[in-house]
């Protein structure tokens, strides 16, 4: 069954115990260094939509400019931030929830820092005016093996734990993350092996790109982001999914459809037309899945939105959910032809890829490592103030970009559209809007460098060491509520 | 339970599988292998010529720096069929208008690149039939140079990198750019282009997506519609 708050005996609290401390270094190793690269990311994010609005800056020094900034920061935040803190808590969550150790910790590390070495020269090289500008595929050819071995051990572990997995059936979360770890390599290679090793069809190529960007959306992050999800909501309000048929259904609609999408980045483009259609009709299905998340998260929280107040968890995770639910209305009316002629091509494309990446998928990550890290360091927060600084300048900035980059989108597909006029009117309509994209990034960049700090504190050793989680806010007539809001975290520390 | 873990397996591999296979490997094999088609008499095209034309003049050390410059975050190269967008009503896009050439792209114009740099955004002109537009190096290298020195409030990066100022050696070079107003340089000094700028405009001068498609005549009606405004 799902994840009811059983009542964990004396056996249990010190098993978990064993367990979390057999992955503290490996998880806490991805932890602090993807927070590193995320703050890296956004600082990339505000100078490359700076660029954006000031096109002469800095314009003798050509590794600052628009062309190298943004697939830098896109790069950083994919694969040094994203990817990393996923496999922090894909680990700690399967340990957790399989009741195994993991025996491994070194070759993870390992592991760990051959990707970070990889992401690192792959990051220069890009910066350095050797990408490939194949989106989200910058780094240069030799670099793909390097990050497929080094995902294939972290991978290999995760599938080798839910292998000796102890109790009955499987969890939702452990499904979820079984089958990213599965099908990310396959992906992966796949893309790889044709965007730099066959001399195929070049537009192909392209295609094979924009399925490589859906699936690496729809394969890996909204099923690590959903893992952590499915886990941490029933968790917090203390009480079981709401609907376990209802998951799997959810689960299971979207590996089917997930795989179909991604020409529908390219509308209209020049592939035979059934491809970019089944994309199209994919992605409005895929809104099956998406109302299963919804209806789910919201019967399982029913009554108890109130603990949103006190517990960062899932303050942000609830915060995520919200944002997959946009996503998933937004991708289902880009792909008719009524909308795309909008807003395919227009700012709103980097409005959506930010809005999965960072509004769900890095949201509900945030969510988790604010969960995960107190239980592997035996120590604290330091601060609820800073979580809750860290929640409204990451919320604000995110929802900037979303808002304006959507609007951006509408007034530069609307002067495009009236084929008569300018083309010029389409960069006049969306210029100001940019100017919004560098505020918002740097509010985000802000709120990182709080999380980093936080995160660089419990690392050390040097969070709190007092009793009761770290709240973000604590009244004394609320003592009851702000308790259940630590959920586990008590039964656990007890 | 062992059934139950060999099914849960056999069912992600399942779903990922399928549209991997139909949607990846054999549309991939399918597109890499099409033949060049001849025309026929009925097209009014040069005999010997075949579609997709042989490429001309494009250089892989153009698309390379086409690449590590990053144009392709602002610049399309692809037009769309009038029910996905107006994109071929707007001047020059689809080709050239006055003959009748102006269509959508097909996978066979750009079988001379290595990769197809369809796109991310368009904050920039689609670049599909740049190469028929304009003709004239020196406005390539200018719009590159800075772009402001054509369009007033263009928000295109400078990519003052792929040029060089040096000290003028006795005459003016013949390829120096000519730079007038807050553009200009010091007296005694000259802009001229790399290499990597050379191969750059080669290759956005081979954007051509334009070839008469075999037996199916000139597109009238479009290119009646687009040549009207």
């Amino acid at each position: 069954m799902s994840e009811t708050m059983q009542e964990a005996s004396v056996q249990d609290v010190q098993e978990r115990s064993v367990i979390d401390r057999s992955v503290r270094y490996p998880v806490l190793f991805f932890f602090t260094a993807a927070a590193g690269w995320l703050f890296l990311a956004t600082l990339l994010g505000f100078a490359s939509s700076l660029k954006l609005a000031a096109p002469e800056l800095w314009d003798a020094c050509p590794w600052l400019g628009y062309g190298r900034l943004f697939p830098a920061h896109m790069d950083a935040l994919i694969y040094g931030w994203g990817m990393q803190a996923g496999f922090g808590v894909m680990i700690w969550l399967m340990a957790r929830l399989c009741r195994v150790e993991v025996k491994n910790a070194t070759t993870l590390i390992v592991a760990g820092n051959v990707w970070n070495v990889a992401v690192l020269v792959g990051v220069l090289s890009v910066w350095g005016g050797y990408g490939t500008s194949m989106p989200w595929i910058y780094f240069p050819a030799f670099l793909w093996p390097a990050l497929f071995l080094s995902y294939s051990v972290i991978s290999g572990t995760l599938l080798m734990m839910f292998k000796r997995r102890r109790g009955g059936e499987a969890y939702v979360s452990q499904k979820y993350i079984f089958g990213a770890a599965l099908w990310f390599p396959w992906i992966y290679a796949t893309a790889n092996l044709i965007l730099h090793h066959t001399g195929g069809s070049a537009v192909m190529d392209a295609g094979v790109n924009a399925w490589f960007m859906n699936n690496l959306i729809y394969f890996w992050f909204i099923p690590v982001g959903l893992s952590s999800a499915y886990y941490i909501i029933p968790k917090i309000v203390g009480r079981p999914i709401y609907s376990y048929q209802l998951a799997q259904v959810g689960f299971w609609a979207l590996a089917v459809l997930a795989g179909w999408t991604g020409f529908n980045r390219f509308l209209g483009g020049p592939f035979p037309s059934w491809m970019p259609a089944i994309g199209g009709a994919a992605s409005i299905l895929i809104l099956i899945p998406v109302a299963a998340v919804a209806v789910n998260f919201l019967g399982t929280m029913a009554g108890r939105t109130s603990l949103m107040h006190y517990s960062p968890s899932l303050r942000f995770t609830v915060f995520g959910g919200i944002m997959f639910n946009l996503y998933g209305v937004f991708i289902a009316l880009s792909s008719y032809f009524d909308v795309s002629r909008y807003l395919q091509f227009s700012y709103a494309t980097v409005g959506f890829d930010i809005l999965i990446i960072y509004g769900f998928f890095s949201m509900v990550i945030f969510g988790a490592i604010y969960f995960i890290v107190p239980r592997i360091t035996e120590c604290e927060w330091p601060s609820g103030k800073l979580i809750r600084f860290h929640f409204w300048y990451t919320s604000y900035g995110i929802i900037t970009i979303i808002v304006f980059m959507i609007a951006a989108g509408l007034a530069q597909g609307g002067a495009i559209n009236d084929w008569s006029g300018d083309f010029m009117d389409s960069v006049r309509r969306g210029n100001g809007y940019v100017v919004a994209l560098a505020i918002a990034w740097a509010l985000i960049s802000m709120a990182n460098l709080a999380f980093y700090y936080q995160l660089l504190l419990m690392f050390f050793g040097w969070g709190r060491k007092t009793e009761g989680p770290t709240l973000i806010h604590k009244k004394p007539g609320e003592a009851m509520s702000a308790e259940a809001a630590a959920g586990f975290a008590k039964e656990e520390t007890a | 339970m062992k059934t139950e873990f060999s099914r849960f397996i056999l069912g992600l591999t399942a779903a990922f599988a399928l549209p991997w296979l139909l949607l990846i490997v054999l549309p991939y094999y399918q597109l890499s292998t099409i033949e060049p088609e001849l025309y026929s008499e009925e097209d009014e095209v040069d005999a010997a010529a075949s579609y997709p034309p042989a490429w001309t003049g494009a250089s892989s050390d153009g698309e390379s720096v086409y690449a590590s410059s990053g144009c392709i975050y602002c610049h399309t190269q692809m037009v769309r069929p009038t029910y996905a967008g107006v994109d071929m009503w707007r001047k020059g896009w689809g080709g050239n208008e006055e003959d009748g050439l102006a269509r959508e792209t097909r996978p066979q114009d750009y079988s001379g690149d290595s990769y197809a740099m369809l796109g991310y955004m368009r904050i920039g002109q689609d670049l599909a039939n740049v190469g028929t537009r304009h003709t004239d190096r020196a406005w390539y290298h200018l719009k590159l140079y800075n772009a402001r020195t054509q369009v007033v409030d263009s928000n295109m990066p400078s990519y003052k990198n792929l040029y060089r100022k040096r000290l003028i050696d006795g005459q003016v070079s013949d390829n120096a750019l000519k730079l007038e107003g807050r553009f200009a340089v010091e007296e005694g000094y000259e802009v001229i282009p790399t290499e990597k700028a050379e191969a750059l405009v080669d290759y956005l001068l081979s954007r051509k997506m334009d070839a008469k498609i075999p037996g199916q005549g000139v597109e009238k009606e479009v290119a009646a519609a687009s040549t009207d405004k």
